[in-house]
C-alpha cells in the first residue's frame, strides 16, 4: 500500500509528464552513455584500489585502506555491476534499435 | 477512403484493444504488482539497473523501437496488395499480438531478475536454444542489412536531390558528437544547430531544379547539378553500360518505374520494361561504397564520435517530417480534401495459387512478413528484455511502456500506410515521399511540395540508414561472438566488419530486393514467434493461462516458416533459371531461407518439449528442473 501511495504522491503533473517522454526520446540515450563512460572509468579505479576484494590484488594495502572512506560508498554498486553475469548484447553500443 | 477515417478507425481499436484487453491480461493473468520489487530496484547498479519514471521509459522504449522496420514494411505491402490489408493486419496485427510480444518479454525478464531473453531461453527450453538464437541473429542481421542497403543504394543513384542530405547528416553527427562530448555543450543548443542544418540540405536539395516549363529538371538545380554530373562521370567508368544485370518479377526494386495512366511501365536508363532487366550502373556501385564507408565509421569508432548522434540527429529529421505530416493528415480533409483521399487501390489481387514460373505472393503468408515491425517484432522483445525490463520502477509500468510504445509505433506504420496511399505516383520509397511532400502541402502550400517531397525521401534515407548503420555494429560483434572461437581473426573488429560488409554486399548485388525484405522479415516474425514461445513456456511452467501468448505463437510460427518456403520457392523458380550471379544470390538466399527454417524447426521442438515438460510438473518441481 506504501509504495502505491507513494506512486500515486509522485504521479507528475501532465506538462512534466510530456517532458519526461521528450527526455526518454531524446535525451536519455545520451546521458546513459555518459554515465556507462564514467561508470567505465570508475570500475577500474575501484578494480585499481580496492580489487584485492576480487582476487585482483593491484595496489598495496596500505593505499587501499587509506583510501577506504571515500570507497565505500561505491562498493556495493560497483561489486554488483563487475560480478553480473554479461553477454555482449547487455552493452548499449551494441543496441540495435529501430527494428 | 480518406486519411480522417484512418485516423478515426485506428484510435477506435487502439482504445479497445488498450483498455478492454491488454489491461485485462496485466490484471488478470500477468498480475503485475505495485508492490514487488524489480530487478531496477533489486540490483541498482546506476547504469544498467536504474529504476526510472514510466514516461522517461517510454519515451525511450519508442525511441527504441521505432525506425525503418515500420515505414518499409508497410509501403512495400500496399504496393503488392492494396491499402486495405495492410491496414487491416496492422490494426489486427498489434491488437492481438504485436503489444503481447513487446510487453510480455518485458515482463518476462522482470520476473526473470532483468535477465534478457535469450538467457531465459537457456533456462528455461535447453541450453543449445541460446547458441541457436545467435546464428539466427546473425543471418536475420546480414538478410535486413541486405534489404535497406540496396534500396538506399538506389535511391541515392535515382534521386540527385538526396545525397547532398544524407552527407551533411554524416558530416553535423560527427560535429554534434564532438560538441556533445569533448566541448561538452548544452544539448538543446547542439540540437538546434545541427538538427536545422541537416534538415535544411534535406529540403533544399532539389532547390532550383525546375525548369521553364516548370518541370522537374535536378540538371537545373545548383546542388542536384552537382549529383547529376558526377553520376555521369562515374558511369563513364564502363561507358555508360551496366555493370550487372538483375530482374525483379515483383517490381518492387526501387529502380522499377511506377506503370503509367495505362498501367504500363516505361524504359528508364536503369529498366528496360520489355526484357524486365534492372541495370546496375556504377553510380550504383559507388553509391553503395559511399554508404558502406558510413557504415563502417559507425560500426567501428566509439558510439559517441559517430553513430550515436547521426542517429539524434535522424530521430529529430523522422520525428519533425512524421509529425507535420500526421498534423497534415488529420487536417487534409477538412483543408484540402483532394490530398486527404486514397490514390491507392484498396485491394489488388494476388493469385492463391502458385504459377509456373512466375513469382507467387498469396495475401497469407506473405503479407504478414511483408509488414513486420509496425505490427509485431521479434526485435522489440529482444531490446525490450536488455533494456527497458532494468530500468522499470514498478510491474505496472510495464504495459504503459512495452505495450503502449508498441501501439505508438504502430501509428508510425499507419501514417506511412497513409503517405503511399495518398500518392498517386512512384515506387515504394517515392509513392511515400510524394505523400509526405502533399501532406506537408496542407501546412505550407502548394509552393512547398517539392521541398516537402524532398524532405520525404531524406527522411526515408535517414530513418534507414540510421538503423543500417548500427545492423553493421551489431554484426560484427555477433560474427565475433558466434565464429570467434573458430576462427579467432573475426575478433578483430576491423575484419569482423569487413567480412559482414561484404557478404551484404554480395547479397545486395545479386539478391533481388523485395525477396531480401519479405525474408528479413520472416526472420524478424519467426524471432517474435520465438519470443513469444519462450513467454509461453514461461507462462506454463508459472502455472497461468498461456493462451493470450500462445494462440500468437503457434499463428507467427506457422505463418512465418510457411512464409520462408514460399520466399525460397520465387527465388528457386523465377530467379535461379535465369543463371548468372543472380543465380548464386538466390541460391545464396535459399540456403539462408532453409537455414532460418531448421534453426526455428529445432528451438520450436525444444519449445514443445519444454512446454510438455512444465506441463506435467508441479510448480515447485518445474522450477527445480528448470534451475
Amino acid at each position: 500500500m506504501k509504495s502505491s501511495q507513494t506512486q500515486t504522491e509522485n504521479k507528475p503533473s501532465r506538462w512534466q509528464a510530456v517532458r519526461e517522454f521528450l527526455y526518454g526520446m531524446f535525451g536519455m540515450e545520451i546521458a546513459e552513455h555518459a554515465m556507462e563512460m564514467r561508470a567505465s572509468l570508475e570500475s577500474i579505479f575501484m578494480l585499481g584500489t580496492v580489487g584485492d576484494m576480487l582476487g585482483v590484488p593491484v595496489l598495496p594495502p596500505y593505499y587501499s585502506l587509506r583510501l577506504l572512506p571515500y570507497l565505500v560508498p561505491h562498493i556495493s554498486t560497483w561489486k554488483r555491476r563487475v560480478l553480473r553475469e554479461r553477454e555482449f548484447s547487455d552493452e548499449h553500443d551494441y543496441h540495435l534499435d529501430g527494428l | 477512403m480518406n486519411t480522417l477515417w484512418v485516423v478515426v478507425i485506428a484510435a477506435i481499436v487502439i482504445y479497445l484493444a488498450y483498455n478492454y484487453y491488454a489491461k485485462r491480461i496485466d490484471q488478470d493473468i500477468i498480475k503485475s504488482d505495485v508492490k514487488k520489487a524489480t530487478p531496477a530496484k533489486m540490483y541498482m547498479d546506476g547504469v544498467d539497473f536504474m529504476p526510472t519514471s514510466r514516461n522517461v521509459l517510454y519515451g525511450y522504449h519508442f525511441k527504441s523501437i521505432a525506425a525503418a522496420g515500420p515505414i518499409v514494411g508497410p509501403i512495400t505491402a500496399a504496393n503488392l496488395w492494396g491499402w486495405a490489408p495492410a491496414l487491416a493486419w496492422l490494426l489486427i496485427g498489434v491488437s492481438l499480438i504485436g503489444w503481447v510480444s513487446d510487453y510480455s518479454a518485458i515482463m518476462v525478464a522482470v520476473r526473470n531478475d532483468g535477465n534478457s531473453l535469450s538467457a531465459i531461453s537457456h533456462k528455461l527450453i535447453a541450453p543449445r536454444t541460446r547458441s541457436i538464437l545467435f546464428t539466427f541473429i546473425f543471418f536475420y542481421l546480414l538478410l535486413v542489412a541486405g534489404a535497406f542497403m540496396g534500396i538506399m543504394s538506389a535511391l541515392l543513384a535515382a534521386r540527385p536531390d538526396v545525397p547532398f542530405g544524407i552527407i551533411m547528416l554524416g558530416i553535423m553527427g560527427a560535429l554534434a558528437g564532438q560538441m556533445l562530448y569533448k566541448w561538452k555543450m548544452d544539448l538543446i543548443l547542439v540540437t538546434a544547430i545541427v538538427v536545422v542544418v541537416t534538415v535544411a540540405a534535406m529540403v533544399f536539395g532539389p532547390f532550383g531544379a525546375v525548369n521553364a516549363e516548370g518541370k522537374l529538371d535536378f540538371t537545373q538545380g545548383p546542388i542536384s547539378s552537382v549529383v547529376v554530373g558526377f553520376n555521369k562521370a562515374v558511369d563513364t567508368v564502363s561507358g555508360g553500360n551496366a555493370v550487372m544485370v538483375v530482374t525483379d518479377p515483383t517490381n518492387a526494386d526501387p529502380r522499377v518505374p511506377a506503370p503509367d495512366a495505362e498501367g504500363k511501365r516505361p524504359t528508364t536508363g536503369v529498366y528496360n520494361a520489355d526484357t524486365g532487366e534492372i541495370k546496375t550502373l556504377p553510380s550504383y556501385l559507388f553509391w553503395a561504397l559511399f554508404l558502406l564507408v558510413f557504415s563502417y565509421l559507425a560500426a567501428t569508432l566509439p558510439i559517441w564520435r559517430f553513430a550515436q548522434p547521426v542517429n539524434y540527429i535522424g530521430f529529430w529529421v523522422t520525428l519533425l517530417t512524421i509529425g507535420l505530416s500526421a498534423i497534415g493528415a488529420v487536417l487534409a480533409p477538412f483543408i484540402k480534401p483532394d490530398i486527404g483521399a486514397f490514390a491507392l487501390e484498396a485491394v489488388k489481387s494476388q493469385p492463391w495459387l502458385p504459377e509456373a514460373g512466375k513469382a507467387w505472393q498469396p495475401l497469407w503468408p506473405m503479407l504478414f512478413v511483408t509488414i513486420a515491425c509496425g505490427s509485431i517484432s521479434g526485435w522489440h522483445a529482444l531490446i525490450g528484455s536488455i533494456g527497458t525490463a532494468r530500468q522499470l520502477e514498478y510491474e505496472t509500468d510495464g504495459l504503459p511502456v512495452g505495450g503502449g510504445a508498441m501501439f505508438t509505433e504502430n501509428t508510425l506504420a499507419l501514417l506511412a500506410l497513409v503517405a503511399v496511399s495518398i500518392a498517386g505516383t512512384g515506387g515504394g520509397a517515392g509513392r511515400f515521399a510524394a505523400g509526405v511532400g502533399s501532406l506537408l502541402t496542407v501546412l505550407f502550400g502548394d509552393g512547398f511540395k517539392l521541398f516537402g517531397t524532398a524532405l520525404g525521401f531524406g527522411a526515408f534515407m535517414v530513418i534507414v540508414l540510421t538503423v543500417t548503420q548500427l545492423i553493421f555494429r551489431v554484426m560484427r560483434v555477433t560474427l565475433s561472438e558466434w565464429a570467434g572461437e573458430a576462427m579467432p581473426v573475426l575478433k578483430n573488429m576491423h575484419v569482423s566488419t569487413v567480412t559482414s560488409m561484404v557478404l551484404t554486399i554480395l547479397l545486395v548485388l545479386t539478391g533481388t530486393w523485395v525477396y531480401l525484405w519479405q525474408l528479413f522479415g520472416a526472420a524478424n516474425q519467426l524471432m517474435a514467434a520465438l519470443s513469444l514461445l519462450i513467454v509461453t513456456v514461461w507462462l506454463r511452467e508459472q502455472k497461468k493461462n498461456p493462451s493470450y501468448a500462445l494462440w500468437p505463437t503457434l499463428f507467427m510460427y506457422i505463418t512465418t516458416l510457411a512464409a520462408t518456403l514460399v520466399t525460397a520457392r520465387n527465388l528457386f523458380v523465377t530467379i535461379v533459371p535465369k543463371g548468372g550471379s543472380a543465380a548464386a544470390g538466390a541460391w545464396a538466399m535459399i540456403i539462408i531461407a532453409l537455414l532460418l527454417f531448421v534453426t526455428a524447426l529445432v528451438i520450436g521442438w525444444d519449445g514443445y518439449q519444454a512446454y510438455q515438460r512444465y506441463s506435467k510438473t508441479p510448480m515447485k518441481k518445474a522450477a527445480a528442473a528448470a534451475d
